[in-house]
């Protein structure tokens, strides 16, 4: 009935002009182990210039030892601590200066701590290859600042034929996934900030390896439907040293618009109605000497949920931005 | 104006793509069969040996009153009157229901099952809290439908509807009383017509039978039984295939065969498989000095007791000592034959391939599922179904069936906790699997022995069918190798052992007049 979505974490590319220099920043979306949420995502409101081709390559690690099943937080012996690894390649161009194309292709990888209960194997493997473009509608004066409004719509699909039936160390919910974003800013002229952004996540559907699952009922089919989604997030940030260093404290939520609890002390599945609280911060530095560069380090935890890890990760990333055009030219030139 | 442009475009585009990925599925809840004509009618079914009871008349039922009686014709204008005002809730039911609702009664002992299939986790203190009948509330809640007790569940529900379809068929005959939709034209029935006579009323047995055996079995779902019963029954009614004393004669069989095989569920020795620690742990022990091994749980907290070490000494069906089908020994620690295992497991887990994980989750069937029994049942529906038999030859496959997966159950953990032989997470270091590893020794392995028991006797009901069932069997087999949880000889010589256990099921089935 729906369409399901996994987590590709896109982006956030933060663009920024620093003289001629874009820079575009990387905030990670988040991967949780067992629901994958999908991260709280392009959600910034900066855009690349035209022409510009900015890539960001990050590493994520990402553990946890509770999980909530339903409501309540459990500890489980049988999987001990999971640690979920991500590496994230992400490309984000510049087609006009108010429109800008993303794509990433995380490869994610999953296993218990020694010891544990259960000697379950790990997964690991490229998730989703997720597409997204962003759209800059309104970037105004208004009082002491400016005001800035944009939409981001984006789809993911798995890339391989990982088993999104295999929790908590499925590396995603096997599903297509199409979403939209409304992104609000308003910056102060002292470049403190404020961001939020509201998204709708649709969700298809994932197939499982078994034709029989339980879901308040029984199901005769291979198909789960992953559910729905919004997501919501709140960001305060504040540009620095001459706008080279930008400092972000968020708070993001996502809320499943249907699904079926964790059943007790049984495994997730894709099925479930996932809630997700979450705080980080994050920080991202651009290099003055070396044009185009910037590095992004961040970190989150989730505080409260529902049929989701209690997941804390942290990343550190590399941007480099360049322009494509006058690359091209200039080797031209050259010749 | 070139902004709105854009607007436009963009908004183009979202429908778009959301279009592309909005494709409905079909999720079916049960089995999507609307009634069907039945193959045959058996109209000597009433000859056949039940299960449990002497014969087809060992249940008395009132003679009927007769069709011109003032008495039944009251009981037609009662039909027509409730069908006048049928709504349309009512006429789902009777789409859902069919005209051979023993498959959905299965479907919801199936659900039954895959809901309460729960293991009991651990207390905070590392101790473990075992489901209790006299409390069932729990937590943790009565029962913990694991294979073992599904088996058996779905064993006495069959057995209790097979014998009851006995003895209504035997009235059928007897009487010859005509179902509603002949007796006056202005009823139409609602599904394909046939001559079955209507009293005792089959549905009526079937419901009351199942109802009454699952309520036994999962009591915290009383309600909810009565609600399914009160349903079905009522569509029997609407349906047009029977009087309110067809319906009250079928009540009366389903009763008494129904408590019949609870009174034989009581005393078959399941209240005393979950055998206390001390048990346990003397099995173990013997097992130890018999063979100079032993099956370790490894979770953590480690439980303290397999799961029902006593589930060898439940009664069978058609065998009476279980350690005349025990199989042979599984292979020393230092053979040949173990360490080409240890090697061959080791290359299953780092070579899996795509088609080894989807054999070995397909046929997994693990916790919160209807356990490889109930997987059984459901492929037996399907082919009953495809194959339109009447309710009477479906109950009959479905006790045959299960009766063979109880004794092969229960041959199996005979073998198991004889054995006790260790799981190869115990015996491979750093060995990890795909597959989560049961709280009972290895050999020899459930799914094989369930698989050959139910594709044995299914082969038996539909000689044609007969090669791809033994296949399913063997591919569910192997399932747990390549899930890293069984050893290879685990799953052969299970194969054998359910193979050689259904066999004395079948042989009974020969003789119970059906194949005359």
């Amino acid at each position: 009935m729906t369409i399901k979505k996994l987590l590709y974490p896109p982006h956030l590319f933060h663009i920024r002009k620093v003289g001629r220099i874009m820079s575009l920043l990387g905030m990670l979306a988040l991967l949780y182990p067992m629901e994958p949420l999908k991260a709280q995502t392009p959600s910034d409101a900066l855009m690349m210039p035209s022409k510009n081709i900015c890539v960001l390559f990050s590493y994520d690690m990402g553990t946890f030892d509770r999980y909530w099943e339903g409501s309540y937080l459990r500890s489980n012996e049988t999987i001990a601590t999971v640690d979920r690894n991500m590496v994230l390649p992400m490309a984000a161009i510049g087609i006009l200066d108010n429109l800008n194309f993303y794509v990433s292709l995380p490869y994610i990888s999953t296993e218990s701590s020694e010891p544990n209960g259960g000697k379950f194997t790990g997964a690991r493997g490229f998730q989703d290859i997720g597409f997204a473009l962003k759209y800059r509608s309104i970037r105004t004066e208004l009082g002491p600042g400016r005001i800035s409004f944009l939409g981001t719509a984006g789809f993911s699909t798995p890339f391989t034929n990982y088993l999104s039936d295999y929790r908590p160390y499925s590396i995603g919910s096997g599903a297509p996934e199409f979403s939209l974003r409304a992104i609000g800013q308003y910056e102060l002229n002292s470049q403190l900030y404020f961001r939020a952004s509201a998204a709708h996540l649709w969700r298809g559907y994932t197939e499982a390896e078994r034709d029989y699952y339980y879901n308040n009922g029984s199901y005769y089919t291979a198909w789960m439907d992953v559910p729905n989604a919004w997501t919501y997030e709140a960001i305060l940030g504040k540009w620095l040293f001459n706008t080279s260093l930008k400092l972000e404290l968020s708070y993001s939520s996502l809320t499943s618009t249907s699904g079926d609890d964790i059943r007790a002390y049984n495994a997730a599945q894709p099925t479930n109605k996932v809630e997700v609280d979450r705080l980080g911060f994050s920080a991202q530095y651009y290099f003055k000497s070396i044009k185009g560069l910037g590095v992004v380090a961040y970190h989150n935890r989730v505080v409260n949920g529902r049929n989701t890890p209690k997941m804390s990760n942290t990343g550190f990333g590399l941007t480099y931005q360049f322009n494509v055009i006058k690359k091209q030219t200039d080797e031209e030139n050259a010749q | 104006m070139k902004k709105m442009r854009n607007n436009i475009y963009f908004t183009l585009l979202v429908v778009l793509a959301m279009t592309t990925i909005s494709c409905e599925k079909d999720t079916p809840q049960y089995l999507p069969y609307e009634g069907y004509t039945y193959s045959e009618l058996n109209t000597n079914g009433g000859d056949w040996v039940p299960v449990l009871q002497d014969s087809g008349s060992s249940i008395d039922v009132p003679v009927p009153s007769s069709t011109n009686s003032q008495d039944y014709l009251n009981e037609l204008e009662d039909v027509k009157e409730a069908m006048a005002d049928i709504t349309s809730d009512q006429k789902k039911a009777i789409r859902y229901w069919t005209n051979n609702p023993a498959i959905r009664w299965n479907e919801i002992a199936l659900e039954l099952i895959a809901k309460y299939n729960l293991i009991p986790g651990p207390n905070a203190d590392g101790s473990y809290t075992l489901p209790n009948p006299a409390n069932p509330e729990g937590p943790p809640a009565f029962p913990f439908a694991h294979p073992p007790y599904a088996c058996r569940a779905l064993a006495y529900m069959s057995v209790a509807q097979f014998d009851g379809l006995i003895s209504a068929w035997h009235y059928k005959y007897e009487y010859n009383r005509p179902a509603p939709f002949q007796q006056d034209e202005d009823i139409d029935y609602a599904y394909e017509e046939n001559q079955i006579p209507s009293y005792p009323s089959d549905g009526a047995v079937i419901a009351r039978a199942s109802k009454n055996i699952l309520t036994a079995m999962f009591p915290l779902e009383e309600e909810y039984l009565q609600q399914v019963e009160e349903e079905h029954l009522e569509s029997l009614l609407l349906s047009g295939g029977n009087v309110m004393s067809d319906i009250t004669a079928g009540l009366e069989i389903g009763n008494a065969v129904s408590e019949t095989a609870l009174t034989r569920a009581s005393n078959d020795g399941m209240k005393n498989a979950q055998t206390p620690k001390a048990v346990s742990d003397s099995i173990k022990q013997a097992a130890y000095e018999r063979f100079g091994w032993a099956w370790d749980n490894l979770e953590i907290p480690e439980r303290p007791v397999g799961l029902t070490p006593f589930f060898s000494k439940v009664n069978m069906w058609s065998i009476d000592d279980v350690e005349s089908v025990r199989p042979i020994a599984p292979p020393q620690l230092d053979s040949q034959e173990f360490l080409n295992d240890v090697e061959l497991l080791k290359d299953y887990a780092r070579n899996m391939t795509d088609e080894k994980r989807r054999i070995a989750n397909f046929w997994q069937d693990g916790l919160g599922t209807y356990t490889p029994p109930g997987h059984w049942n459901r492929i037996a529906n399907e082919i009953i179904v495809e194959e339109k038999l009447n309710p009477l030859q479906t109950t009959r496959t479905l006790a045959y069936m299960n009766m063979a997966i109880m004794d092969s159950g229960i041959s199996c953990w005979d073998a198991k906790y004889y054995y006790h032989y260790p799981r190869p997470i115990q015996l491979i270091e750093g060995f990890e699997t795909i597959a989560g590893t049961p709280n009972f020794p290895s050999y020899t392995s459930g799914h094989s022995v369930f698989s050959a028991a139910a594709s044995e006797v299914l082969s038996y009901i539909f000689p044609e069918k007969a090669p791809t069932l033994r296949a399913w069997a063997e591919e569910a087999a192997v399932s747990r190798v390549y899930g890293g949880i069984h050893w290879s000889f685990d799953a052969t010589v299970g194969t054998d052992q359910g193979r050689e256990v259904a066999q004395y099921t079948i042989d009974r089935a020969k003789a119970d007049g059906a194949d005359q």
